[in-house]
């Protein structure tokens, strides 16, 4: 039997125990995510179908790629892949990277990214990329991340976002205003970083990259970042 | 040994991260298990590494499997 708890929560019950849920979710962005915990396919089914009459499209969720049940799953329930990216491990020491003697394109300063800059950024960011890049910007909302940004006369060129996970943290955004790319800015923004980083222990970080990202896959690739597995971006119309 | 609606819940330990999306856990009772990460976790980005402290949530029909449902600050 299917209940439902909450507006957007479903739990499948037997003998009065819970053996599966349903949850849904709003992302930042107004994306709505759904994820389905269940320890049969029956009950998988049994939740999925009962969400899904409820919840509004499009609908998404997020699965490993090497989860081939629950990716079969899904698409079995009518979802698509939107994206794909793949999660590298990125070293921070400057000798394996080869980023210890680049320096900023003339011109371009790498500083910390002000409140007031981060809310350009995202303006910017998002009327060039949306609607394929996820919310890593908000503005207001900077969390515990921390923000790099390249200046050029004055204006935001670039901006990287990392994020202070415990023992890896994690590079959630690496973007290069249009026009002033293939200038090395984005690879100056990561060697400030990844420099920081190392002298501070912390040996490498963790970074998604869009499969279609060609610039960042290369930009990945050539600081010998180790590629070690995929996410799937599932959408349900 | 917490329990609940939700089923058995156990403090433990990842070891070792796997190559089909599961981790091997050693929970906080001593014994090893393979757990995945649960939906919700994944949903938000959370990443599961080597020594991670988390909750998991034992299956009623095979004690030896498990879902990661919760990660705690180291």
């Amino acid at each position: 039997m299917v209940t439902r708890p909450a507006q957007w929560q479903w739990h499948a019950l037997e003998d009065d125990l819970v053996v599966g849920r349903a949850e849904a979710s709003r992302r930042p962005d107004g994306r709505l995510f759904i994820s389905v915990d269940a320890w049969h396919d029956v009950v998988f089914h049994q939740l999925a179908e009962a969400a899904l009459a409820a919840l509004p499209r499009p609908l998404h969720t997020v699965v490993d790629e090497a989860d081939v049940d629950l990716t079969a799953q899904w698409r079995g329930a009518g979802f698509v892949i939107r994206r794909r990216e793949w999660e590298h491990v990125v070293p921070t020491d400057p000798i394996i990277t080869g980023l210890g003697a680049v320096i900023a394109p003339p011109g371009v300063t790498i500083v910390a990214a002000a409140d007031d800059l981060l809310d350009e950024v995202d303006r910017a960011v998002r009327a060039e990329n949306c609607p394929a890049m996820p919310a890593e910007i908000l503005p207001g909302r900077r969390g515990l991340s921390t923000f790099t940004a390249a200046e050029l006369d004055g204006r935001y060129a670039g901006l990287l976002r990392l994020a202070p996970l415990p023992r890896r943290p994690r590079i959630g955004l690496i973007a290069v205003r249009a026009g002033m790319r293939r200038r090395g800015i984005g690879r100056a923004l990561l060697a400030d970083t990844l420099a920081t980083l190392h002298r501070r222990g912390v040996e490498t970080v963790s970074a998604d990259v869009h499969e279609a990202n060609v610039a960042a896959l290369a930009l990945a690739a050539g600081v010998r970042a180790r590629r070690v597995s995929s996410n799937l971006e599932l959408e349900l119309r | 040994m917490p329990g609940s609606a939700n089923g058995v819940q156990l403090e433990g330990t990842v070891l070792e991260c796997l190559r089909n999306a599961t981790f091997r856990v050693e929970l906080s009772n001593g014994h090893t298990v393979l757990a995945h990460i649960s939906g919700k976790i994944r949903k938000n980005y959370i990443r599961i590494l080597p020594f991670d402290r988390v909750l998991v949530e034992l299956t009623p029909y095979d004690l030896t499997r498990g879902r990661i449902v919760f990660r705690y600050r180291n």
